[in-house]
């Protein structure tokens, strides 16, 4: 008898373990706002601006103003 | 190892960022086909030379014209040639953010990313362009207070309210500067007996369009074909003649911000006032839009630093940021 208890509670914990293993890690919400927010700041934006701020003064680089691509209207 | 991409497909250009790059390309969406074997013979700026000036078996068309997907095929051959252009090849599929219109249908919508999927991207993600505007333009998105950006694109205009990076308020109609050449092109015919072709209406408008009167005004001579007798003929036009011809789509996009103001809560509205309201797109460029949107609304209208490069910036940076900022998806979200 008690070797089936035992068996039993192997299963069980067997089965507990591998369904909180697979469940998704679920981040807290407060922790998965601040960090959308922070990826937003001007702070992190700053990075994409100056890559980009470069290419602008080097009219070899792109398009220039009299070209298509850049000078349309339309995006 | 591919690097991801950040892709503006815009109706009038494209132009891609890099993961860690920057912008690495940026052209007219335009595609050149041979009409009897379907070949591709052109992309970019060079097709945009060949609009109105082929022969009859090849043909220079904008897929993405009216923000409709107007060929899933061909749009799909534009992704593909964009993504081998800027180095992916079938052994490099990288993530992909794709800027589309907030009026963008379902349909549309899986159009798009099956076809960057199909042309070799890993996973194909879509951002609302208001919102990568907001990004791209350095808005302070990120905190309580009402931003307001109005982007006016090649055929559509779109206006969000954006407060702790989420969108509160959104208004896009289907018109932009597409139509604002269309609507000049229509006014030559109608008034001066003359056609125009679509790239000389654009002329026109960068060289005398204005949406109120501006300083230093001039006149244009236009060169077109006279309906009549089918012999060239050249016409001036005044900058009073283009405000009257284009006047209907720029009331239209006018009342699409009014539209997104009155939409907004009150708590925002009065940041607006202190802040004002950014322009991006390139139809944000026609000489005295920001006056006369200032004009009807009583809000102050800024410049975006970067008008054509805002959105791609933006949903750039979403790419550099991607596990943080996945939520900004349009999958996500809904």
């Amino acid at each position: 008898m008690i070797w089936v208890v035992a068996v039993v509670l192997v299963v069980v914990l067997i089965g507990a373990f591998l369904v909180l293993r697979r469940r998704p890690h679920q981040e807290p919400g407060v922790v998965k706002f601040r960090r959308h927010i922070d990826a937003l700041s001007s702070e992190s934006r700053r990075e994409v601006m100056d890559r980009v701020r470069p290419t602008e003064k080097r009219p070899d680089n792109g398009p220039g103003r009299d070209e298509p691509g850049r000078d349309e209207l339309g995006r | 190892m591919a690097r991801d991409l950040a892709i503006d497909l815009g109706t009038a250009n494209t132009l891609v960022y890099m993961k860690g790059k920057g912008i690495v390309l940026n052209e007219p969406s335009v595609i050149a086909l041979n009409r009897q074997t379907g070949e591709v013979l052109a992309t970019g700026r060079e097709a945009w030379q060949m609009i109105g000036r082929t022969p009859g078996y090849i043909v220079a068309v904008r897929p993405l014209r009216g923000v409709a997907i107007t060929d899933l095929e061909i749009t799909e051959r534009m992704i593909r040639l964009l993504l081998q252009r800027v180095g992916v090849s079938r052994f490099t599929r990288p993530k992909v953010v794709i800027c589309v219109p907030s009026a963008i249908t379902e349909v549309e919508r899986r159009a798009v990313t099956d076809a960057a999927r199909r042309a070799g991207a890993a996973d194909a993600q879509l951002i609302e362009q208001p919102m990568a505007a907001a990004i791209g333009a350095d808005l302070p998105i990120d905190e309580p207070v009402g931003n307001m950006v109005i982007d006016i694109g090649g055929g559509t205009s779109e206006t969000a309210v954006i407060s702790l990076g989420g969108v509160v308020a959104l208004e896009a109609v289907r018109v932009g500067s597409f139509d604002i050449d269309a609507a000049i092109q229509a006014y030559v015919r109608r008034e001066h007996g003359i056609a125009i072709g679509e790239r000389t209406a654009e002329e026109v408008k960068m060289a005398i369009g204005s949406a109120a009167p501006t300083e230093d005004e001039s006149q244009a001579e236009v060169r077109g074909r006279d309906l009549m007798t089918g012999l060239p003929k050249t016409v001036v036009l005044t900058p009073e003649e283009i405000r009257f011809a284009i006047e209907d789509v720029v009331s239209s996009i006018i009342a699409s911000v009014v539209r997104c103001l009155a939409k907004a809560p009150p708590e925002l509205a009065q940041d607006f006032l202190v802040r004002g309201m950014y322009l991006v797109g390139g139809g944000g460029l026609l000489h005295g839009l920001a006056t006369r949107i200032e004009q009807e609304t009583q809000v102050p209208v800024k410049m975006s630093n970067m008008p054509l490069e805002a959105v791609v910036l933006g949903a750039g940076h979403c790419i550099e940021h991607y596990d943080a900022l996945k939520n900004m998806f349009m999958g996500a979200r809904r």
